[in-house]
């Protein structure tokens, strides 16, 4: 990991109001790198994520991807410079099926007689490949609704959404396995080792040290807005992680 | 590359989509046995199917424009007045002011989204409830046609009118079908393959989903409110034409009728799961039935109960067949032997044997009955 890191956070500060979530956090994140952001709850893990996905805007501090400074102004602009995030939640409409959900807000259109209108074909055949080609998964029928699909499944559908996104670079993953049982907890795991082989930096928040110290290269721990170190997870062990995280080093 | 294997889909899942059909045509299936029992002469009377058709186009528009209202977890209570004003407007326009009837059908229809719009603006933008929002705006556009109107009953219109209202094709069904079939048509084609029709699904499913991807939520919504406002106008047309008259109290039952067969088609009120063929089965299937109720000469009034009826047992079914985790439940009457059912059967029992008791003492102190007033 020696090379220049894809994402340089750059002293980030943000409050609001007279609260302050975040002071002066750095960031670094490599490309074919998962980075752990882990931390109790207002540590400023969301916060910090949301100013990387362009939906905050921080108070302080810059952001960079490679060379270029970033300026964002909304979550569009982070999708446009190729950020783009996984809710917990998913954000899927359970009742549309997988190819509906994947197009969803971005659908592929045809022109009949001069009528533009939705081309479901192509739609289906893009998820069936992409699901199938980025991340391994294929899924029985491509026309159920995506309720009916397992966890992982509908995991695959969110993370297929973000890296149809052809100049997809940096990936956030809120909490993806917070909901899920041991299985599909793996099969998550599992697809975000998949993307992180297909040279995307991906920034894991988890609760789970488990899942972190399965998947990720680097835990980066924050506490009360500030990061309280960085670490290497193959050179430590979740008790020195939760030293950081509830901070028995300062208190001792 | 690691295949995620695919978990098994059960019959009940493979079965699930198809839900909303069957149950209609089940219903269907259920008069049709029941009338061809007890009364067939006259109920299969062909002059007798295409008064059933002809009943079923008046709603044909509407329930396609309330399925997409409902798919987005919205409700329009306001389309019989809609409908009301839209032709009483188009009326006035004719029979006063001499329009050409070419001229005043379009307007009316745009009248009738106007007023939908605003019913859209006053949900999306004034964030009122749509139920409040909706049945306040009833009464609104029922007030101005009352208003506009008086007591008046407007009759004879041209016959550009009359035929959307009850036009035959000699040979073929009545024009007002063909018209209603074509909207319902139309609403498929809206609901998959355009923007709008993706979208209504999506927000109902998920408005933070729906929010988080980038759809314009509230516009889509309007959109729904204007496409039920202009559906409910061109109903009112079709009203208008089929008695060729209008008056200010014309389409009073609209919304239930409408909703009901919206629901009945399957199309949940809990928002995202939406059926054109099944507003459609639905439609047919309410016109049946009051066709059966008027063919069995039961007085007019139980329509009403009959409607209600078929809302409240099939959301009931719908929501029952839907629960996906019935392991638990012991059947219907489990419920019963819990504590807290065990409390809600005797206070029951107290409302009902409090009822009978003063029934009873009623019925001893009862004098002959005089004459009031």
């Amino acid at each position: 990991m020696s090379s220049e890191p894809l994402v340089r956070m750059r002293n980030i500060t943000k409050r609001f109001g007279g609260v302050t979530a975040l002071s002066g956090v750095d960031l670094d994140a490599h490309a074919g790198e998962v980075v752990a952001i882990v931390g109790d709850n207002g540590a400023g893990k969301s916060t910090l994520i949301k100013i990387l996905t362009g939906v905050y805007q921080p108070t302080e501090g810059e952001i960079f991807l490679g060379d270029e400074k970033l300026e964002m102004a909304s979550h569009s602009d982070a999708i446009d410079k190729g950020i783009d995030a996984v809710y917990q939640t998913l954000a899927l409409a359970d009742h549309l099926d997988p190819a509906a959900n994947m197009f969803l807000g971005n659908e592929l259109t045809t022109k009949f007689a001069g009528i533009t209108m939705l081309d479901n074909k192509r739609m289906r055949a893009e998820t069936e490949r992409v699901l199938f080609e980025r991340l391994g998964v294929r899924l029985k029928s491509m026309d159920a609704p995506t309720e009916s699909l397992s966890g992982g499944q509908r995991q695959a559908v969110a993370i297929a959404r973000a890296v149809y996104h052809e100049g997809l670079r940096v990936l956030v993953m809120d909490e993806p396995t917070a909901a899920l049982g041991p299985q599909e907890t793996a099969r998550t795991l599992k697809l975000i080792e998949t993307v992180k082989a297909q040279g995307l930096a991906v920034i894991l928040i988890s609760h789970s040290l488990d899942d972190v110290f399965q998947v990720s290269d680097r835990v980066h721990v924050q506490r009360r807005g500030k990061c309280v170190g960085v670490v290497k997870t193959a050179d430590s062990n979740q008790q020195e992680v939760l030293g950081l995280i509830v901070g028995v080093e300062e208190a001792a | 590359m690691t295949a995620i294997d695919t978990q098994p889909r059960s019959i009940a899942d493979r079965f699930e989509p198809y839900l909303a059909i069957i149950g209609p045509m089940v219903m269907i299936l259920a008069i049709l046995l029941f009338m061809g029992v007890a009364e067939p002469a006259r109920y299969f009377r062909l002059s007798n199917l295409n008064l059933i058709l002809l009943d079923a186009a008046l709603y044909m528009p509407m329930a396609m424009a309330m399925t997409f209202v409902i798919t987005q977890r919205g409700i329009d209570l306001s389309i019989g007045s809609i409908a009301a004003l839209s032709g009483i407007l188009m009326a006035f326009l004719i029979k006063q002011y001499g329009f050409p009837a070419w001229v005043a059908l379009p307007i009316a229809i745009m009248l009738g989204a106007t007023m939908g719009l605003i019913n859209g603006l006053v949900i999306t933008k004034f964030r009122v409830p749509d139920l409040i929002g909706t049945l306040a705006m009833d009464l609104v556009y029922r007030g101005l046609a009352l208003v506009i109107a008086k007591g008046l009953v407007l009759a004879r219109f041209p016959d550009l009118i009359t035929d959307i209202g009850r036009g035959q094709i000699p040979g073929f069904v009545p024009i007002p079908v063909i018209l209603g079939i074509a909207t319902m048509i139309g609403g498929y084609w809206l609901l998959t393959k355009t923007y709008f029709g993706r979208y209504t699904i999506a927000i109902g499913s998920s408005p933070d989903a729906a929010e988080m991807t980038g759809i314009a939520v509230s516009r889509h919504k309007i959109y729904a409110y204007v496409l039920m406002g202009a559906a409910a106008a061109m109903a009112g047309v079709m009203l208008t034409g089929k008695l060729n008259a209008i008056q200010a109290t014309s389409a009073p039952y609209f919304n239930l009728h409408v909703i009901a067969a919206v629901v009945v088609g399957g199309t949940s009120l809990f928002g995202g799961r939406a059926s054109m063929l099944g507003s459609f089965a639905g439609v047919l299937l309410l016109s049946m039935m009051i066709n059966a109720l008027v063919t069995l000469r039961i007085e007019f009034f139980w329509q009403s109960v009959a409607s209600g009826a078929v809302i409240v047992s099939s959301v009931a079914l719908y929501t029952w067949m839907q629960k996906k985790d019935r392991d638990g439940s012991k059947g219907l009457f489990a419920g019963l032997h819990t504590p807290d059912g065990q409390k809600l059967m005797r206070f029951t029992a107290m409302i009902i044997g409090g009822l009978l008791l003063l029934l009873a003492v009623g019925g001893l102190l009862a004098t002959p009955p005089a004459p009031s007033g």
